[in-house]
């Protein structure tokens, strides 16, 4: 297959390819067409599919015209997915893609640059849209990824677990000084885990861990150049170690925090709010749930990075990247928002549908505990994703090194110190 | 006295060993009837048990369709590697020939070969054939497994030679001679040979995930999957659709478990 | 069957046949075109793509970058203690796979009547169990707060085991899920195997006055060995392989990497990165890591296995 491979190659990058990216993008569609959408909220049971494939349903409806056949594979599976199938021929339209994989989607998969393939287009459509939604899907000044589902860490509050120890929960811990001294109150009164974040281990919290160190003022990389060993970003995660050293910290498997937290076993998560109707539907009769903002270092404003999956446009073909911009554009409009938000549980992109009775209003007036997060949507800063051929190895150095610093015995910025060091080797070379 | 230590000794492992084996699949099965906020609790019994958990996987996801996509899959692959493993067995039993040492060492090596390794290519080959999507697409990437050439040439070569030379004497051809010779004489390791094949195939699961993109299209190791999400596990859903998917394979080992520990007993795979 | 990959792995022993014919091609053509096509030709490509850069994808072109891929995974730190786990994996499960139903088979083999067969049947149950279910079982039960196994530790009076938190038991709890569904298995064989040892070799051994244990080492042990050196070489070849499922769907390697091996970090530095150089070169690395390893238990095997009569 490669060898056979080898030969397609140097034919597409010849002719193929080339043509096909100066190509415009059709004014409007005259025959049927189908394109591909690959999405991760399909590949689950329960409203995620429900309502994904509503919304694909009243995109068909409004264009006849245009047939979309879903693609389902689970998020962590899709962009191997995507990628087999760009190299098998068959050529997705529109995916849906996770932010980690934002630079690779931009450089290598092909995705179009929403600029140059819908210009003015973008820019009336993207009218209402938050700033900071939009530029997380931005590489180099250009949109290659139009924010679709997303959130931003909140902190669950186990209320009962609070006044078991004698602690307010109407006083959650605003600051990390705060939520040591409660985290250390819970586990001596009741037994119980005080404070978890869901940053490490098999399921991907590398936004809590951002979050974290941006919320510190670190970065984890600049440029090309790796930068989470530098001291603001290795501030934060001593600071979890300083937790986990204390008691305040939960001491347990990091693959199943979520269950810890839904059996009542757990005081403090710092988890995204894509989790809210589990966990409301867990604590239901067990337990009161409660939901905050993440924590400050101090004084200094958080800075909430954000997890969940843009759109890309992927077509080569002039037709069907109209269709997969129409479908695009659908699924980021005020009605989809609308049903993403209040079915799914991510948050709305569109802020102006957040107080608009024909939309959200209801919903979030009977919904409270979205506030916390649509506050935070105001301080959102992007997720940085990882450039060059080596991306996922550098990014797993990198969480298994801040793993290992906040878990471990050894000293955590050393820890940090090493994996930066090898990791910069595995970047692309500046210039 | 004695007699009851002994057989003490005898029974007590195996009592052990055989709860170990049946607690968790019972876990499983009470686990799926808890109602969501009951999920958690450690009662061996549910409190108020209830189907919920299975009228929503049946609701969420196209059980049945997926259970017969499954059963075609593990059928037919568990009939090819029967099949083919027979033939080439026969063949590397039957006649001494030039290459015949090459053919065993590619069969055998080809055990080593890591799945993780030829799935990706696989994945584009059946691309380009049509198969996305498809049983066949299921089946025939896995229609040989070095496995049961090396059971089936084993067996065939404790097979008496004068039986099949007798027969070959009264001028039956090599496929007659397997039909009617080898194979009503191989019962017992064909048939345990297929029952392997057919569990490992219903149990597969990274090639599927690859190849079907389709809920419909799927098998019940995706379907499965269709619970386990990084937004958290629906653990009660996930427990109904396990005993589901494993409920099949354990009403046929529940029926035919003389015959297939039986033709394990005598099938010559030791 | 061990005579079967004796003949296989080490080639016959025997002068080769000259006899070109065609009718065996023939009856092998079904298996070998599968394999060839399936297996066969993505190895050989993968052996020449492990030698690039590449992402497989049409845009970008392959770059050669000659053994750099090899000594990328080859230094990888990580690798150290990958090779370390997985012969830790292996090692954990052997008492698994051999010790235990080599001991079971031998102490059962006088039972009789309906409790055998049901013992044999409820034994067999965890090999019917889809691996990705078993993983979600067994995490299920061993969840340190509202696990069951931990909630009898407790009545216990004793403290909870963080059986998938503890980097020094993680790994051990993974080697007993993967166990967990070998035991009955190898017990069968080998009862089998057992089953078949001509009772005279007993009776004889008794009658010149040898003990029961002396039975067993100097008769038992002997006869059986094939199935055991089998399930040994299964257990070395493919153990850490099995437990690939469980790694994969429970802790991902961690915590602190405790649970990696050879083939997660495979997967993780090489599958999941969308490097075909990387990934091939990984695969190239175990296929002959375990070549070698395989040649190695055959040559062994052949010294000390006894063939009955």
């Amino acid at each position: 297959m490669f060898r056979r491979q080898f030969m397609t190659t140097a034919l597409a990058a010849t002719m193929l390819t080339a043509p096909a990216a100066m190509a415009e993008m059709a004014a409007k569609i005259t025959e049927p067409v189908t394109i591909t959408f690959y999405s991760y909220n399909l590949a689950s049971a329960g409203l995620g599919k429900d309502t994904t494939e509503g919304l694909i349903a009243d995109f068909m409806a409004e264009n006849p015209m245009v047939k979309v056949e879903a693609v389902a594979a689970p998020s962590n599976e899709i962009l191997s997915r995507v990628q087999a199938d760009i190299v098998a021929g068959q050529q997705p339209d529109v995916a849906q893609l996770v932010f980690r994989d934002l630079i690779y989607a931009a450089k290598d998969l092909g995705a179009q640059p929403l600029e140059d393939l819908a210009g003015d287009e973008l820019k009336a459509h993207s009218e209402g849209m938050v700033p900071n939604g939009l530029a997380l899907g931005r590489v180099d000044d250009k949109t290659y990824g139009l924010a679709y589902t997303f959130s931003t860490p909140v902190m669950f509050i186990n209320a009962d677990l609070f006044r078991a120890a004698g602690l307010d929960p109407d006083q959650p811990p605003r600051t990390w000084a705060e939520v040591k001294a409660a985290g250390i109150a819970i586990h001596e009164a009741t037994g119980k885990h005080g404070f978890f974040p869901g940053a490490f281990g098999p399921i991907d919290g590398t936004f809590v861990y951002q979050s974290l160190v941006m919320s510190n003022g670190g970065q984890v990389r600049e440029g090309n150049k790796l930068t989470y060993a530098d001291p603001a970003a290795a501030e934060a995660v001593t600071m979890l170690r300083d937790l986990r050293d204390s008691g305040a910290y939960a001491d347990i498997d990091v693959a199943a925090h979520m269950d810890t937290f839904a059996s009542g076993d757990l005081a403090m998560f710092l988890f995204t709010s894509a989790i809210q109707s589990r966990m409301v539907k867990a604590a239901d009769g067990n337990f009161e749930l409660r939901v905050v903002a993440m924590p400050s270092f101090g004084d200094k404003p958080t800075a909430p990075t954000n997890s969940g999956s843009a759109l890309f446009v992927l077509s080569q073909d002039p037709v069907k990247q109209r269709a997969a911009w129409e479908l695009t554009k659908f699924l980021t409009s005020k009605h989809a928002y609308t049903q993403i938000t209040s079915k799914i549980g991510y948050l709305p992109l569109r802020l102006d549908i957040v107080d608009d009775p024909k939309y959200l209003k209801d919903w979030v007036e009977a919904n409270p505990m979205i506030r916390p997060n649509l506050e935070q949507l105001t301080r959102l800063t992007p997720n940085v994703a990882f450039p060059g051929p080596n991306y996922r190895q550098v990014e797993s150095m990198m969480k298994d090194a801040a793993a290992e610093a906040v878990l471990g015995t050894g000293d955590p910025v050393e820890v940090l110190k090493a994996a930066q060091e090898r990791g910069q080797a595995l970047m692309p070379a500046d210039g | 006295m004695k007699a009851d230590t002994r057989r003490l000794v005898v029974h007590a492992p195996m009592i052990v060993l055989s709860l170990l084996a049946v607690f968790p699949v019972w876990w499983m099965v009470v686990t799926s009837l808890k109602p969501e906020n009951e999920i958690f609790s450690t009662r061996l019994w549910p409190a108020s048990p209830s189907l919920e958990n299975y009228a929503y996987v049946l609701d969420a996801i196209p059980m049945i369709r997926i259970l017969w996509n499954t059963f075609a899959m593990a059928a037919a692959t568990a009939l090819a590697q029967v099949l083919t493993g027979l033939c080439a067995a026969y063949a590397l039993t039957r006649w001494r020939f030039r290459g015949s040492g090459i053919a065993q060492g590619l069969i055998a090596l080809s055990w080593l070969v890591p799945f993780q390794l030829t799935m990706i290519p696989n994945y584009v080959l059946a691309t380009k054939l049509g198969m996305l999507n498809t049983i066949a697409g299921l089946v025939i990437p896995n229609a040989a497994a070095a496995f049961a050439v090396l059971v089936l040439t084993n067996a065939m070569r404790s097979f008496p030679k004068d039986l099949i030379d007798a027969a070959r004497m009264d001028g039956a051809g090599h496929l007659r001679v397997l039909c009617e010779v080898v194979v009503p004489n191989l019962r017992a390791p064909l048939a345990s040979l297929g029952v392997l094949a057919f569990i490992s195939a219903w149990n597969e699961y990274f090639w599927p995930l690859l190849l079907t993109r389709r809920i419909e299209d799927t098998v019940v190791q995706i379907g499965l999957q269709m619970f386990m999400t990084q937004e958290g596990n629906q653990w009660g859903a996930m427990m109904a659709a396990a005993t589901l998917a494993s409920l099949p394979i354990l009403l046929l080992y529940l029926v035919l478990h003389r015959q297939i520990i039986d033709s394990f007993m005598r099938s010559g795979i030791r | 069957m061990v005579q079967t990959l004796d003949a296989t792995f080490a080639l016959p022993a025997r002068a080769p046949s000259r006899r070109v014919l065609w009718q065996p091609w023939v009856y092998l053509a079904p298996t070998l075109a599968t394999l060839v096509v399936w297996i066969y030709w993505p190895l050989i490509e993968a052996a020449y793509l492990s030698f690039f850069q590449w992402n497989m994808l049409p845009t970008a072109t392959p770059r050669y970058v000659g053994v750099e891929n090899y000594a990328n995974l080859l230094t990888l730190p990580e690798m150290g203690r990958a090779v370390r786990n997985t012969v830790l994996y292996i090692l954990g499960l052997l008492p698994l796979s051999v010790v235990l139903p080599t001991a079971i088979a031998i102490l059962t083999q006088d039972l009789s009547g309906p409790f055998r067969s049901l013992y044999r049947s409820l034994i067999f149950i965890p090999m019917i169990i889809a691996p990705i279910v078993a993983a979600v079982l067994w995490r299920w039960l061993l969840n340190e707060d509202h696990g069951l196994v931990n909630a009898g530790i407790e009545v216990l009076g004793l403290t909870p085991v963080g059986f998938l938190k503890d980097p020094s038991i993680a790994l051990w709890t993974l080697v007993w899920i993967t166990g967990w569904k070998l035991i009955g298995f190898a017990t069968l064989l080998l009862s089998a195997a057992n089953g078949t040892i001509d009772p005279g070799y007993v009776e004889a051994a008794r009658m010149d006055g040898a003990s029961r244990w002396q039975v067993i080492r100097d008769i038992r042990l002997p006869l059986l060995s094939p199935t055991i050196l089998l399930l040994t070489m299964m257990t070395i070849l493919f153990g850490a392989q099995w437990s690939f499922v469980y790694i994969n769907a429970l802790t991902g390697g961690g915590p602190l990497q405790s649970t990696t091996n050879v083939f997660y970090l495979m997967w993780d530095y090489g599958f999941q990165s969308y490097s075909a150089g990387w990934s091939a070169t990984a695969g190239m690395l175990t296929f002959a890591g375990f070549g070698v390893i395989a040649m190695l238990c055959l040559r062994l095997m052949k010294r000390f296995a006894v063939h009955e009569g």
